[in-house]
């Protein structure tokens, strides 16, 4: 399969790695402004070993650093827009607070604020620590309505207490004397949004999800909260957090949440909606930044896609429990693929619905694959092994011959003259075609081989470049060996306006017999003023389209007709030497939304 | 061989003038190989070695002569983008150096796609010309050994070309004058 596949497999070293963490804890960043980038994982330890974060310049580990509890969520980002570029901020989410790593050194902690006590919860305690309440009726009378308060809202010391026995409690109380403090917020996720651009190393700011339902966005400077938003009307408990958008301009941030409902918040919402609520509960969601749709996975094995609104369009049922989901862009081919993980340690890469590709990993190892420059995703045809092999353990699935097939088998075999007759018949009206084209290309000269009086001559060329300037080498060979050819000029029709020659007429010199000449021509492609953006996803490799196409003719003196034609497809300019200045970048960004 | 061509070589002292294809990933070295080369070789007309290059796009051309061979040289651009280009000068090449960054473990499987493909090409199979493998960067740290870096690529399985592997590095010149050399006795072998 080796020569089958899509991917290069390196094979540096990567064998002794042990990783033990979960997805959110896994990023990329530029660390070092390199334009390299690195994986950044924050890795919860196994045994004695605590947690730590590590980062991977390939697969050679180059650093290590010591976390002081377990990560929930690492995020990087640019905090600040200078030039040269700054280095970018690795954020670090625990249970209770934010830490920052520059240079991989922590230079600031943030704590989320801590919560008033429920009124009603203070005042329990107020008698509770009251010693002249402590006999049993009163005690369970108010360990009772301590217990009936929603759990979610009590501080860590009347949770410990409720799970305490009676004569526990008791103890408890005769030694303390104190009120429980107040309350301090616990994080749940952590993401990052871009402020005012989408630049790739344009300023983000910090989304952080709480236990209470919230989503705090962070100052991207002060590190101080700017906005806190209800997720839900109702009271929901968020666990992964996807922004899509510009915080500053227009977002949505899709929230998903242990209640089995995927929730949605955009700019100038007082609180978030429910965007829709699926069957189980939710593993993983992803947003995909061009049309908001969401990809879901649940823990009934499901892995759906919902629109924008919040219809559902497709679902597939995967063969074991999903345990992550993550988008991959494939830039160069201008498509986004979606990357589902099975506890089984497969990788199935999918293009909408459609399984494109499989990869298989081991837990705890750290694989690197390079796409080939070559690979496409058009197709199933590779790299689906792995799966193959299951399905031939399985049964095929061969329906049953249906009455339909078994009638048509009978008219085949009452009929077979008429049907040989028939095919015969369209046989030779195929022939008739092919004979019909062949004449109208030669009356057109329509074609780079001489015939006839023309024999001797072809006429080739050649297109070089990267735009928007080409080249065009024309070659004008004379086969023969004894005639020389004289009085031809070439002159070059141009069928749509996208593009310009230099010099559309040439006269041709005499050329000797079994020689050639080459005219290198200049043909540039012209850019109107709004360009459509699409042009900056074309392949360099590929064509620009149907207007791309330029006719060459080859004229003899005296005649009326050309004697050869010749046609040439330009390549598309390369989006790099596409002139810029002609284009607005706020117009461009707009077109991109709208799509 | 044009007119031209011939004048330039009665010019240059009776050498050959060949045509060398230099390809590599991007950030292996090309550039900076070719500057050190054809700075020690036409004293300090440009800028020193060592100067810091910028990526090339599209193509360059650089001329330089070793062992009584003119070389011409075509510097293409290693970018993943335009590596598709490369194939456009497999026609007219009489040699290749292929130039690897052997401190980029990563993408040591990258460059044996592409030279794989390069050797495939139709172009290019079965044609006896002689391919000099460079591995760059052999004094940056981690840098893998030229025995490494052959078997890294596979070399031992090219049996139409003659090839040679060795160590180098574009910013001292230190490996060059070797791999050159042979490349210019395999040339005026041939020719
Ligand atoms: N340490 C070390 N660095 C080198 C060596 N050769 C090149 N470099 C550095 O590698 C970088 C890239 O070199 P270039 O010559 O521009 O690479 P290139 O192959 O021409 O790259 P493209 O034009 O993008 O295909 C530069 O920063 C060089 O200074 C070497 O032998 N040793
Ligand atoms: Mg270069």
């Amino acid at each position: 399969m080796g020569s089958m596949s899509r991917w290069l497999d390196v094979e540096a070293g990567a064998d002794d790695i042990n990783i033990n963490t979960l997805p959110t804890n896994v990023t990329f960043s530029d660390l070092q402004n390199d334009n390299e980038v690195k994986l950044i994982i924050g890795d919860f330890g196994r045994g004695d070993d605590g947690p730590r974060l590590k980062i991977f310049k390939g697969a050679m580990q180059i650093s290590d650093l010591t976390l002081p509890d377990l990560p929930l969520g690492v995020v990087s980002f640019y905090a600040v827009d200078s030039n040269p570029r700054p280095q970018p901020v690795i954020a670090v989410a625990f249970s209770s607070s934010v830490h920052f790593y520059r240079n991989l050194k922590l230079f600031y902690k943030y704590y989320l604020p801590s919560v008033e006590l429920n009124a009603g919860e203070l005042d329990i305690w107020k008698q509770l620590t009251n010693p002249s309440n402590h006999n049993e009726v009163i005690i369970l009378k108010l360990t009772e309505s301590l217990h009936n308060m929603p759990h979610k809202v009590l501080s860590i010391q009347s949770r410990d207490f409720l799970t305490l026995t009676f004569d526990e409690q008791l103890e408890y109380l005769e030694n303390t004397r104190e009120l429980p403090k107040r309350r301090s917020g616990e994080i749940v996720c952590i993401s990052s949004i871009k402020l005012s651009s989408v630049d790739k190393h344009a300023v983000s700011c910090l989304v952080l999800g709480t236990e209470d339902g919230e989503v705090i966005v962070l100052d991207s400077q002060t590190f101080t909260q700017t906005n806190v938003v209800n997720i839900s009307p109702v009271k929901k408990t968020p666990f992964q957090i996807v922004t899509t958008g510009v915080y500053n301009v227009d977002y949505r941030i899709t929230v998903a949440t242990r209640e089995k409902s995927v929730c949605l918040l955009k700019r100038d919402w007082k609180a978030g909606r429910i965007l829709f609520n699926t069957d189980d509960h939710i593993i993983a969601i992803e947003v995909f930044t061009t049309d908001n749709s969401v990809l879901v996975i649940c823990a009934d094995k499901t892995f759906s896609c919902y629109n924008r609104k919040g219809r559902k369009q497709w679902s597939l049922i995967l063969e074991h429990r999903p345990i992550c989901l993550t988008l991959v862009p494939i830039s160069h081919l201008g498509m986004t693929l979606s990357a589902v993980a099975l506890v089984s340690g497969h990788v199935t890469l999918y293009d909408g619905k459609y399984p494109r590709d499989n990869i298989f990993i081991r837990g705890g190892h750290l694989l690197l694959k390079i796409l080939k420059r070559t690979a496409d995703f058009n197709s199933n045809s590779t790299g689906i092994e792995s799966s193959e092999a299951n399905i031939s353990q399985r049964p095929w699935l061969i329906p049953k011959k249906s009455k339909l097939f078994l009638e048509q088998a009978m008219r085949e075999r009452e009929n077979p003259k008429a049907m040989h007759e028939a095919f015969q018949q369209e046989l030779n009206r195929l022939r008739l075609l092919t004979a019909q084209t062949l004449l109208e290309a030669y009356r057109k000269s329509d074609n780079f081989v001489g015939a006839g009086n023309m024999e001797p001559i072809r006429l080739s060329a050649e297109v070089e470049g990267l735009g928007p300037v080409f080249v065009v080498t024309l070659i004008v060979h004379n086969t023969s060996s004894e005639r020389a050819v004289s009085g031809l000029s070439v002159l070059f029709q141009v069928i749509s306006t996208g593009y310009r020659v230099h010099t559309p007429y040439i006269k041709v010199p005499l050329i000797a017999p079994g020689n050639q000449l080459k005219f290198p021509i200049k043909v540039e492609e012209v850019f109107s003023e709004n360009v459509n953006p699409d042009v900056f996803f074309r392949n360099v490799t590929g064509q620009a389209g149907d207007g791309s196409v330029i006719k060459v003719l080859l004229l003899k003196e005296g005649k009326v007709s050309p004697v050869l034609a010749a046609t040439v497809t330009m390549p598309p300019t390369d989006p790099m030497m596409i002139p810029y200045d002609k284009l607005e970048t706020s117009n461009f960004g707009q077109n991109i939304s709208q799509k | 061989m044009g007119l031209l061509d011939k004048l330039s070589s009665w010019m240059g002292g009776g050498g050959k003038v060949v045509t060398v294809l230099v390809l590599g990933l991007d950030n292996s070295g090309k550039t900076t190989m070719l500057r050190t080369l054809t700075t020690t070789e036409q004293e300090g007309q440009r800028q020193g070695p060592g100067a810091s290059s910028v990526p090339t796009v599209g193509q360059r051309q650089e001329n330089f002569q070793s062992g009584g061979v003119s070389f011409r040289a075509w510097d293409v651009s290693g970018a993943a983008r335009l590596r598709s280009l490369w194939e456009r000068h497999y026609r007219h090449c009489d040699a290749v150096i292929f130039v690897v960054d052997s401190a980029d473990h990563l993408r040591l499987v990258v460059a044996r796609s592409e030279l794989e493909l390069m050797l495939s090409h139709p172009d290019m199979s079965g044609r006896r010309l002689p391919l000099l493998v460079l591995a760059n960067k052999s004094d940056a740290p981690h840098a893998l050994s030229a025995p490494h870096v052959a078997s890294a690529l596979g070399l031992e399985r090219i049996t139409d070309k003659p090839w040679h592997v060795c160590a180098s590095s574009a910013l001292s010149g230190e490996g060059l004058g070797d791999g050159v050399s042979w490349l210019a006795r395999q040339l005026r072998e041939k020719h």
